[in-house]
């Protein structure tokens, strides 16, 4: 998106910070789905605070070579739909323009599936390439 | 309205003829068939594969023989069997995977003289040669082989009598196919005229060895100047999981070198060997320090043979029986590791072989598949060349081949050359965009559709025609999967043209959106839209429409689904994912021809185009899984347009957007933007964007002067300067 309109712009709290403590902001952002101290859709916070453990424990299972390529990358992607809903109830924001700007804007839907989808595409190519350069995983 | 009706109309049965391709592909004859797994086991490989096709008038064939294996073929004249030739089964003897990852099973016949008779394809799993390419083209292209010699200098591409070269016409479209087949068939042909005696070994100068100076060396010191190698085999290698061990953990060196035989065997124990060995005969050594299986296998208690173990210098391979075998009895070098398993193995004389040369030690493995319990061939190997201080003069010169890619980049220097100027250009003229829109206007917008038209007229004709380089989704699948299963450069960079546009998309997806791609370079998208252009300069224009918002916006998300689809298909299956790829109407188009293939394809791909003229770029907008994979990393695209706050109430820009990127609000959908500069030009047109049109009219009923227009795209000053506080983030600014 190209903003012609203002009232698109999102900035995170965490928007005025700079260098280091900056960029701690972002990684954490990329990495934690919620937002911290919401008491909105507490019930679906927890359920997903649930599943999301359950996808790192996918990930501790084919370490230790007991989960099937399939079930992980099955795994990953079913968590990788909730993270786009979680992000759409908690931090409906994505960054506009260079990745070392500091502009947000509001996501859609379509913003966070992309987002998630990219995102959760190269950290799950990392990890799994990982596991199969330590042999836990055979394809 | 009536024409978006018309467009339903149109599109629905565009569909169901899609739906029918996809649903009924016309299946070619080889592709993924199951082989019985005694095609690659029994004995009697000729009960299990046409071998009399490939050995034509040959009525008795043997049990397969030698090693690699082959099957001799006779024919009975005057009673008696007279031999004809031989018959290989291209995966007894390489793994050499084709396009999709795996080898393409080939039969091949070979007459005693080293010609070839006769190529078969017992499997391939090549999506290509299903849909895209028919698989007689295949057949034809094998064809070429024959009365060919073994020997030959045969590649693809033209034939050089200068330099000995036959050249073989490539499959348009297939050409990392072809080139794979190339290789299995040289490498089977040559390996099995090897073995019979047609193609000679090399004669390799003898090497001369420095005798032993000082103390000997260690074994750390052995395997730091390479004396000694390791081979490792990960069980993952060989589809099995690992357990902390590796699949088969080897190392080896060259015995006759004096000081490396008797740092291994001790002097006595060096002498005692050398006594054993004729002229001209070499002896290795082997311990297997770990791993789950021998490397010895079972083969020589059957058939007196080492099946699993193999040197290779050059072109020429040398296998083991029970008599090449010496038991080796200890290692002598201080801090040898623990073995499992040993053994020294004689190379005997005549074969060609020198200790001076570089060689490998190749170990013959299976891969199994996860999938089917199959088992096919793998070749794991460590090269071996003594070290400069073991030679007396140090090392030969030795002149390597090039790999095949870089052959072929070689050979098409010039090509990728003029392909990588012509993509320069391009991201240079985009790059100038500010300048160039200032220079047009919006009733003339040559100076920046003379550089897009010209970019699209060499994108369709040298670019889709003639280089057949058109992206297509196959390869974002392609590579998805090699990325996470079995990364192969050489594989990638067989096709130059392709590979290079990849690294320029996905750069240029990054620095500006998918745009710049699909907007001025991709072949089917600029021809596209060139019709487009074409029908309104015909008069069609009262006949073009775009359809309604609402419904473009619920439509534009099918490409995403189809991606989405193919993509989850993939894993299930890569060979349906690139049968449903026939979504994609580029095969038709540049590949193969309009007219070259069946109905349903013509109709689909001349439908699409022949609907390009009355909208532009249905395809584009609606189904293409390509550009739907480029458009959602253009979510982050770094540069976009230009917007100012005016865009917002103003709907000029919008309604002349034929990609309807531009929101109600002015706002550019980054995925949805073709980078036409439409918009642009009017941006920054005091005659055309109608804030700037106002102001030009008020400045000029005042009096005033009509100062230049601004990069954020006002008259300077429009106003006293805003209270701008950081203009690097907000829209508006420089991008
Ligand atoms: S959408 Fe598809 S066909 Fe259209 S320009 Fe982009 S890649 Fe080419
Ligand atoms: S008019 Fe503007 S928004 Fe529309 S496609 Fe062209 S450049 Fe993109």
């Amino acid at each position: 998106m190209t903003l012609a309109d203002r009232q698109e712009i999102r900035q995170p709290p965490y928007h005025r910070r700079q260098g280091l403590a900056r960029l701690q902001a972002e990684a954490l952002d990329h990495l934690w789905p919620w937002r911290s101290g919401s008491t909105q859709h507490r019930g679906f916070q927890r359920i997903s605070l649930a599943l999301a453990a359950l996808a790192s424990l996918a990930w501790a299972l084919a370490a230790f070579g007991l989960l099937p390529p399939g079930a992980i990358i099955g795994s990953w992607f079913g968590w990788s739909l909730l993270e786009i809903a979680i992000r759409y109830a908690h931090k409906p924001y994505v960054k506009e323009g260079p990745w070392w700007g500091h502009l947000y804007r509001r996501a859609s839907l379509m913003d966070l599936v992309c987002y998630v989808g990219f995102k959760n595409l190269l950290i799950g190519a990392a990890l799994f390439l990982a596991l199969r350069g330590l042999g836990a995983v055979v394809v | 309205m009536q024409l978006s009706r018309l467009l339903a109309r149109v599109l629905a049965p565009l569909a169901l003829a899609a739906g029918a391709l996809l649903g009924s592909p016309a299946r070619a004859d080889t592709y993924e068939v199951k082989l019985p797994p005694e095609l690659s086991s029994s004995p009697r490989l000729c009960s299990y594969a046409p071998c009399q096709e490939v050995m034509p008038g040959a009525t008795q064939f043997s049990e397969r023989k030698g090693q690699p294996p082959y099957v001799e073929a006779y024919r009975e004249e005057n009673g008696q069997a007279r031999l004809m030739g031989y018959v290989m089964l291209s995966t007894d003897i390489t793994d050499i995977p084709a396009y999709s990852g795996k080898p393409v099973v080939t039969l091949i016949g070979m007459d005693t003289q080293g010609r070839f008779t006769g190529v078969k394809i017992l499997k391939h799993s090549e999506p290509i040669l299903l849909l895209g390419i028919p698989e007689a083209a295949l057949v034809r292209f094998n064809d070429q082989y024959l009365g060919k010699f073994v020997g030959d200098n045969i590649e693809i591409g033209k034939s050089r009598p200068a330099e000995n070269l036959i050249g073989l016409d490539a499959i348009t479209g297939a050409t990392v196919t072809v080139i794979a087949q190339n290789q299995v068939m040289m490498t089977s042909g040559s390996a099995v005229a090897r073995q019979v005696g047609i193609l000679k070994p090399v004669v390799r100068p003898a090497a001369s060895f420095p005798p032993p100076a000082g103390p000997l060396p260690d074994w750390a010191a052995l395997v730091a100047e390479g004396s000694v190698q390791h081979l490792r085999v990960r069980p993952e290698d060989v589809g099995l999981k690992g357990e902390g061990h590796p699949y088969m953990e080897l190392w080896f060196g060259y015995l006759n070198q004096p000081t490396v035989g008797q740092a291994i065997l001790g002097p006595e124990g060096y002498a005692s060997l050398m006594g054993r060995l004729k002229e001209d005969e070499h002896a290795l050594f082997i311990i297997r320090t770990d791993g789950m299986d021998s490397f010895k296998g079972s083969g020589f208690v059957r058939g007196g043979i080492y099946d699993r173990i193999q040197v290779r210098q050059d072109k020429d391979s040398y296998t083991f029986r029970d008599l090449d075998y010496i038991n080796l009895w200890g290692i002598q070098a201080a801090g040898a590791p623990a073995y499992q398993e040993s053994g020294i193995f004689i190379i005997r004389s005549h074969k060609g072989f020198s200790g001076a040369y570089p060689w490998k030690l190749v170990f013959l493995g299976n891969r199994i598949d996860k999938e089917s319990g199959a088992k096919t061939f793998a070749n794991f190997d460590q090269e071996y060349w003594l070290p400069a201080q073991r030679l007396v003069g140090g090392r030969p010169e030795v002149i390597r081949p090039d790999p095949t890619w870089l052959k072929v980049w070689k050979e098409r220097a010039l090509e990728v050359a003029a392909f990588v100027l012509f993509l320069a250009t391009v991201a240079g003229v985009y790059a100038q965009r500010d300048r160039l829109v200032r220079r047009a206007s919006h009733r003339n917008k040559w100076a920046v559709n003379g550089f897009k038209y010209s970019a699209w007229l060499i994108s369709i004709g040298l670019v889709g025609f003639g280089a057949m380089a058109q992206p297509s989704i196959t390869q974002v699948l392609t590579w998805f999967h090699s990325l996470l299963f079995q990364w192969q450069w050489a594989l990638f960079l067989s096709d130059p043209l392709i590979f290079v546009f990849w690294i320029f998309i996905i750069l240029s997806v990054f620095i500006w959106g998918r745009g710049l791609f699909c907007g001025w370079l991709c072949p089917f998208g600029s021809l596209s839209e060139l019709l487009f252009k074409l029908g309104r300069a015909l008069g069609l224009k009262r006949f073009q429409f775009l359809l309604p918002a609402p419904l473009h916006h619920r439509l534009k998300y099918l490409k995403y689904g189809i991606f989405g689809g193919l993509l989850a298909v993939s894993f299930f299956s890569m060979g349906l994912a690139e049968q449903l790829a026939e979504v994609e109407p580029f095969k038709t188009t540049f590949l193969v021809g309009l007219f070259q293939r069946s109905g349903p394809y013509t109709l689909f791909a001349t439908g699409l185009l022949g609907l390009s003229l009355l909208t532009e770029r249905p395809f584009c907008k609606y189904l293409c899984p390509l550009g739907a994979a480029l458009a959602m990393p253009t979510t982050f695209r770094w540069f976009g347009l230009r917007r100012k706050d005016e865009c917002t109430r103003c709907k000029a820009c919008a309604k002349g957007c034929g990609s309807q990127a531009i929101d109600p609000k002015g706002n550019i959908d980054a995925r949805e933007c073709m980078l036409c500069l439409d918009c642009m030009v009017l941006y920054y047109d005091d005659h055309a964007c109608p804030p700037l049109a106002q102001e030009r009219k008020r400045r000029t009923k005042a009096g005033e002067a009509l100062t230049p227009i601004d990069a954020r795209g006002y008259f300077i000053p429009i106003h006293p300067a805003a209270p701008r506080t950081d203009t690097s983030t907000t829209p508006g600014a420089p991008r």
